[in-house]
């Protein structure tokens, strides 16, 4: 963790990290925008594991449930993690000692990679897959993102 | 009783005295919360999308509704009734609070948009069921309902600041 820490430093002293925590209207507005995003990325990701797990949309194929949700969700996750670093700046040094915000980093690595090594492939597999890779891939997804999300929301109780 | 002695009332109860100062119940509450947003309003948005003519355009609008908003409806219920636990135990933060009141509008307007949408387009699906680009006034309700719901969640979440 020391050796990160020249650069949460650098980053708290960044001018837009400044300009964040100068005004009173930015960060909550950044963090609407960040929370709105988060909705979407969930949303998308509920409705693709629920077909997955054949409780929702059963009557469309999966990938092409996959294929429709996809921009959505990447583009949701673009807008969370741009919004995410804006909120970062504001707040870098505070981030270093919040054992919540070092929880949610790791398990958006996680989720991020799991998303596009395992999830996406078997999403987009032309024949569907067996239950118990279906329900394990649905689990392990349904849990990164939202662990995300609640680790997320800790960082404010911490 | 005016509407904030009733708050003050509502807070002072044993149950939203003890929401509020336990260290576990208001945050797990407040998570289950954000939850219900996931889960109600991030897929009635994909629901929007298809009125709107973006998402799944080829899927007929009954079908993409029939097969999710059961969900998304399980969604609202666990956030209404977080919702009141955690209006219960901070009632006069939440009387105090412009953006409270900005939300508690928000709310009624998407009620009413969606109300709307039920009682006139979605009597007569069948004859625009499977357009791909929905009519215009179905087009408006979904465009409508992801406005009134961004503003629902920026303004939830700005009742945590004081301006």
């Amino acid at each position: 963790m020391q050796t990160l820490l020249p650069f949460f430093k650098w980053c708290d002293g960044t001018a837009v990290g400044q300009a964040i925590r100068d005004s009173r209207f930015l960060f909550p507005i950044i963090e609407s925008l960040h929370l709105f995003a988060l909705t979407v990325l969930l949303g998308t990701v509920l409705v693709l594991n629920l077909r997955l797990l054949g409780a929702g949309m059963p009557k469309q194929p999966l990938p092409l449930v996959a294929r429709a949700l996809a921009p959505l969700t990447f583009w949701s996750l673009l807008a969370m993690l741009i919004t995410g670093f804006l909120l970062f700046c504001s707040e870098a040094l505070k981030c270093y000692d919040n054992p919540p915000f070092l929880v949610k980093m790791v398990v958006l690595f996680v989720a991020i990679v799991f998303h596009w090594v395992v999830f996406r492939p078997t999403v987009n597999a032309p024949a569907e897959p067996g239950g118990p890779r279906r329900i394990a891939t649905a689990a392990g997804s349904i849990f990164l993102w939202f662990g995300v999300a609640v680790a997320g929301r800790a960082i404010g109780f911490y | 009783m005016s509407i904030s002695q009733l708050c003050q009332w509502l807070q002072d109860t044993p149950w939203g005295t003890g929401i509020r100062e336990s260290t576990w119940v208001f945050p797990i509450i407040e998570g289950t919360h954000a939850i219900g947003i996931a889960f109600s309003v991030g897929i009635l948005l994909i629901m929007d999308l298809r009125l709107a003519g973006v998402l799944l355009r080829r899927e007929p609008v009954s079908q993409v509704s029939n097969q999710l908003m059961p969900w998304s409806l399980g969604g609202f219920v666990i956030m209404f009734i977080t919702g009141i636990l955690l209006f219960w135990s901070q009632a006069m933060k939440a009387y105090g609070s412009i953006f409270f009141r900005i939300k508690l509008v928000l709310l009624v307007l998407a009620a009413i948009n969606a109300l709307a949408f039920e009682l006139t387009l979605r009597r007569n699906i069948v004859t625009w069921d499977t357009a791909e680009k929905p009519p215009f006034r179905a087009r408006l309700a979904g465009i409508l309902g992801i406005i009134l719901w961004a503003g629902v969640i920026a303004a939830g979440r700005t009742m945590a600041y004081n301006f």
